[in-house]
């Protein structure tokens, strides 16, 4: 009850602000006749949205699929290898450079290649959307999972503990805020990364909605395709703090 | 130096990734498609090397044009919402959910807004490195210390003071996090910001590899566009270790 | 009492040491750079003793108590030995139940899961741990506190929780390293008081280093006084106290004369450490 008050009480403030916004852009952009193709109306734009619903809908889907499944590929991947290479450390001597060359290019460069190599179609998508977030799962996970001192080693290590029960009671739960920021971090790359791929060349999404609207200059049908894909993103990352506070329950 | 840490030196790290690729390509026989051959690559880099020169310069002055302003703008607007909680309470929680979307969907509008001058991809790499330093710059601020501030007040510390001598330095590493996660979406903005029509730039290039499907070209630009993030990363961890030689407790 | 002592501890053979150290070394480094942290250290710990080390900062007594809990290999000149039986490398992990400093509680385990770690460490399973740690929690004074976290307990509470998990990992042996260092003084009087209770109703051979005389006289059965480093072994003290011990004991002339014994002792020790330490360019 108190807690549903309170949450209330701290909406409120941004529940004005927002509207305080949209308000002034509404009838700023009406006092000064603004025109549509410089920047349209919020209430444009939400009508096109909604007027428009299932195609924005469906081409939401279809980016929010891609970049879901390439969020899925990209940290499972990223997670095992970290795991991997904590287990065995020549592991992390031989593949460190590797990570760290590809991760210091931007993972929108790589965009060109996975369009070769996979086509126009959807699994192209979903590759740059695994590309973009397995590095950053990976180090940030790495780095976690390194966090424990040698004391708290040394006490399980005491009690007899094996080198995959240390694993598992200590540096595991240890990385999780680590592996959480990774996985935010990722998150927004890898939706970035799809909406990218599919502005170079897709067959439908978001991204490549946004691309043909900006050639034909169909500002309303931009601005629209860009509310809806904020709203998917947001979902996605609404998704990802309840997971945050599901693995870090403790402060 | 430890094999682990020499592993995790960059020069070192490049050096290996390069011997790596001279010897699994004819190794393994991996075809063109997937991985040129590396010389091939540098043959075709050598080819294009003005174009490619004035693309890295153009990109290099968009990112950093726009890594600036947007920090800079960045860290007024979290000193702003630091120094006041209305505001804080207010805008900040439009700027999370902001920073969420993917904005360099916003690229297509600004474009419409600017054409196609530099100016436009300067204000994309702006807008995308702004969210970042912003809310990094009011998490360092929140982080002093309660006790300390207290400590200041009673030295007599006037606002300013407090601000330059206490929250600034402790939120110094904060404003370098974000700005090192700031530089890297600056790049990828001009880049994509290439993309909505220029002749000249890294993005440019990347497209026209694309379009005639130019393999060892993509590879160049690549690592064009992977050498371009490190050096301003380098250039920020330069400029980190010459304000933050200090370690937080 | 003593025949109880004798019955947990196994099979000691009457009059044989639980364990004995003999030349036991340790140096790091090579050559020029070695450096010896300890030094030919022997002692032999009876079955169900309370044994108290003391010895000035950096003398070595971490590396000791590491190389004790298995840790740390120690040198080959000497030896560690278990109820006669020589111990290799890595023989006595999981065969000593070790307390470090810090408490190193893990914040994500409550209270409860926390003193269960040995326990599920060594395979059994969570349920019955748990109903073995919640049959310690009043005598620990937690009761109530075990759905808790370790960030919402206080300073004294946490280390008894840590306490209660070297207690639940029940082995012959419990090594406590300054396990009341960070505690004010007052919490830590009542800490030494209860601790004493706990002993005298389990009986397990406790290794306890402190760097606090009175702390070491209070609880030991002996006290022993490590040199600067390189760390050996300067003396030791039987400490004939009567027990149970409470407060009063401090002031009684006999704990006196032992103090001021110890006292010149330790002394002489810390000026060397604080002389070699100013002296250094």
């Amino acid at each position: 009850m108190a807690s549903g008050l309170n949450a209330l009480r701290s909406a409120l403030p941004v529940a004005a602000a927002l509207l305080a916004l949209l308000l002034l852009w509404q009838f700023g952009t009406t006092a000064l006749d603004v025109p549509a193709y410089i920047l349209p109306k919020p209430a444009e734009i939400l009508a096109t949205a909604l007027g428009r619903i299932g195609f924005f809908g469906g081409e939401l889907y279809v980016t929010l699929v891609e970049a879901v499944g390439g969020f899925l590929i990209g940290s499972v991947l990223g997670i095992l290898l970290a795991v991997a290479m904590i287990l065995l450390p020549v592991l992390e001597v031989m593949l460190m450079p590797l990570a760290m060359v590809i991760n210091a290019v931007p993972s929108i460069a790589f965009v060109p290649l996975v369009l070769l190599w996979f086509g126009l179609g959807m699994s192209s998508k979903i590759a740059i959307g695994a590309l973009a977030v397995v590095f950053v799962v990976l180090l940030n996970l790495l780095s976690g999972l390194k966090r424990p001192e040698a004391e708290s080693i040394n006490l399980l290590r005491s009690f007899g503990a094996s080198r995959l029960g240390i694993l598992w009671r200590l540096q595991l739960p240890a990385g999780m805020p680590a592996l959480v920021t990774g996985l935010r971090v990722g998150l927004a790359r890898s939706t970035i990364a799809v909406i990218v791929a599919e502005m170079m060349g897709a067959y439908s999404g978001i991204g490549q909605v946004i691309y043909q609207a900006t050639a034909q200059v169909d500002s309303l049908t931009v601005w629209a395709a860009v509310f809806v894909a904020s709203l998917g993103s947001l979902a996605l990352y609404g998704v990802l703090v309840a997971l945050d506070r599901k693995l870090v329950w403790w402060r | 130096m430890s094999l682990q840490s020499a592993v995790r030196s960059p020069y070192a790290a490049v050096l290996i990734v390069a011997a790596l690729w001279l010897v699994c390509v004819p190794l393994f026989s991996i075809p063109p498609r997937y991985l040129p051959p590396l010389p091939a690559v540098i043959a075709d880099g050598v080819s294009v090397w003005p174009d490619l020169a004035a693309g890295f310069w153009r990109t290099l002055v968009e990112t950093v044009l726009g890594f600036l302003a947007g920090s800079l703008l960045g860290i007024t607007f979290g000193i702003a919402f630091a120094a006041s909680k209305t505001l804080e309470r207010a805008f900040f929680p439009i700027f999370v959910a902001l920073q969420t979307v993917p904005v360099i969907a916003f690229g297509a509008i600004v474009v419409i807004w600017f054409g196609n001058t530099i100016l436009a991809k300067v204000v994309i790499a702006l807008y995308l490195a702004f969210f970042p330093v912003a809310v990094n710059t009011l998490r360092g601020l929140e982080q002093a210390d309660p006790q300390r501030i207290a400590l200041m007040k009673s030295f007599g510390a006037s606002r300013l003071t407090l601000f330059r001598k206490l929250l600034l330095p402790t939120a110094a590493p904060n404003i370098l996090i974000g700005m090192k996660l700031a530089v890297a979406l600056s790049l990828a903005g001009a880049v994509v910001g290439e993309w909505f029509g220029d002749t000249v730039g890294l993005g440019v290039m990347l497209l026209q590899a694309l379009y005639f499907e130019l393999i060892p070209r993509v590879w160049v630009l690549i690592i064009a566009c992977g050498a371009l993030g490190t050096l301003l990363y380098g250039a920020l961890a330069l400029l980190e270790r010459r304000f933050v030689w200090w370690r937080p407790d | 009492m003593a025949d109880l002592a004798q019955a947990q501890a196994g099979a000691t053979m009457p009059g044989q040491p639980y364990m004995e150290l003999v030349n036991v070394w340790k140096r790091f480094g090579e050559g020029d750079k070695q450096t010896v942290a300890v030094r030919n250290v022997d002692l032999a710990i009876q079955p169900g003793e309370f044994v108290t080390l003391i010895g000035p900062s950096g003398c070595g007594k971490s590396t000791l108590f590491n190389m004790i809990a298995g840790l740390l290999p120690s040198d080959s000149d000497g030896s560690i030995l278990v109820k006669g039986k020589a111990q290799q490398d890595g023989a006595l992990l999981g065969k000593v139940s070790f307390m470090p400093q810090r408490d190193l509680l893990f914040p994500w385990r409550t209270v409860l899961d926390n003193a269960t770690l040995a326990l599920e460490v060594e395979g059994m399973p969570k349920r019955l741990a748990r109903q073995k740690a919640e049959a310690l929690f009043p005598e620990f004074g937690l009761k109530g506190f075990e759905q808790h976290y370790p960030h919402q307990l206080s300073g004294g509470m946490r280390q008894r929780v840590a306490l209660m998990r070297t207690f639940l990992f029940e082995r012959d042996l419990i090594l406590l390293d300054e396990p009341f260092g960070a505690l004010d003084a007052l919490t830590r009087s009542m800490m030494q008081r209860w601790l004493l209770d706990i002993w005298e109703k389990h009986r397990r051979t406790v290794l306890f280093i402190t760097h606090d005389i009175d702390e070491a006289i209070f609880l030991g059965d002996k006290v022993v006084v490590m040199t600067a480093r390189p760390g050996t072994i300067k003396c030791q003290e039987t400490i004939t106290l009567p027990r149970p011990r409470d407060v009063s004991v401090v002031t009684t002339p006999e704990f006196m004369e032992v103090k001021k014994k110890l006292l010149a002792v330790v002394e002489e020790e810390s000026l060397k450490t604080f002389a070699s330490a100013t002296m250094r360019p």
